[in-house]
């Protein structure tokens, strides 16, 4: 249900970056969601279709590009990749002595702009 | 034409959050975005919180609930400086709306500023409001599976509340196993056992507490 609010974070950023650089409209957001940061990327897309309406990207096309939860085992000295949205320990040698590196991202990566 | 952004989603959030956070540090406020499902106990926790400290700090208190005063009105009747806000629906309180509370509360006047936060395990979790500390409360009745069903809140939490420990004895619930597994989450995190009802483990709690603020 935050993915409303996540949403009309997501715009605010776009008109004001559009603002600042003197563009008049948006044709295409792309995003990355993190499997492990809480957002629902259908739940996003929804949001996203219902807030943009009457904004400067009422005609923007949302991208999502879902990021996987990822880490790397520093005994293993390998990279590795879960389904889950946590790492409880390392899926390959059971120990504890790695860091998550990827799955938190709520980040935009790039704008179509006219 | 097609333009590279870097930047988080959030980033509006985030720097409001930034702005409370400058104005709590300037006030002198320590400041702690209290967190959980609802009836975990947040509200009896400000509670017992307020009884065991207000001789020591002056305390203040924001609600966050998608609608009605309850709350606010337990916590007035303790004497306690108390802003409500109803977000009419959304599921969690954001920095925006932290921003505009503040200005009705005397800052200046206090050393503990306490935000209960809407009762949801997910969203609260993604959302800065300026605070120094995220702390959360998990009610024991609420089940051992919690922590890896809800991770992203065991991460972001610095201190995890097991409230209700006095109803262990009646239930399925595995202390061992969510302690265990909130801390292969975040292992920094420190986890205290209370029961808001009978003050078991609450001065341990509030001491901690303290020793912050101080």
């Amino acid at each position: 249900m935050h993915e409303v609010s996540i949403a009309l974070g997501l715009l605010e950023f776009a008109a004001e970056y559009c603002e600042r650089e003197g563009y008049k409209g948006i044709e295409a957001i792309t995003v990355k969601i993190g499997k492990a940061s809480g957002v629902m990327p259908e739940a996003f897309h929804f949001a996203f279709e219902a807030v943009k309406i009457g904004t400067i990207a009422e005609k923007a096309c949302l991208t999502i590009n879902e990021v996987p939860v990822s880490g790397f085992c520093s005994n293993c000295n390998k990279s590795f990749t879960v389904e889950e949205t946590y790492v409880l320990s390392c899926p390959m040698c059971g120990k504890s002595s790695f860091r998550v590196e990827t799955g938190r991202e709520l980040n935009i990566c790039e704008m179509e702009v006219f | 034409m097609k333009v590279k952004v870097v930047a988080q989603i959030l980033e509006a959030n985030d720097r409001i959050a930034a702005e409370n956070r400058r104005l709590f540090k300037d006030s002198g406020v320590y400041v702690i975005n209290l967190m959980s499902a609802p009836g975990a106990g947040k509200t009896s926790l400000i509670e017992s919180t307020i009884k065991e400290l207000h001789n020591k700090l002056r305390i203040g208190v924001i609600e966050g609930d998608i609608a009605g005063t309850d709350d606010a009105q337990r916590i007035e009747s303790l004497g306690i400086p108390v802003v409500q806000i109803n977000t009419g629906g959304a599921c969690h309180l954001d920095a925006n709306m932290i921003s505009e509370a503040i200005t009705d509360l005397p800052l200046k006047d206090l050393a503990l500023l306490i935000i209960e936060n809407v009762g949801n395990l997910v969203c609260p979790s993604e959302f800065k409001v300026g605070e120094d500390m995220k702390i959360m409360i998990l009610s024991i009745t609420e089940g051992d599976d919690k922590p890896l069903k809800y991770p992203l809140m065991f991460q972001e939490s610095s201190a995890l509340i097991l409230n209700k420990i006095d109803l262990l004895p009646h239930t399925n619930a595995d202390l061992k196993k969510i302690k265990n597994n909130s801390l292969s989450l975040n292992p920094s995190l420190k986890i205290f056992e209370v029961s808001c009802k009978t003050g078991e483990g609450i001065s341990e709690w509030t001491s901690w507490l303290q020793s912050l603020v101080a």
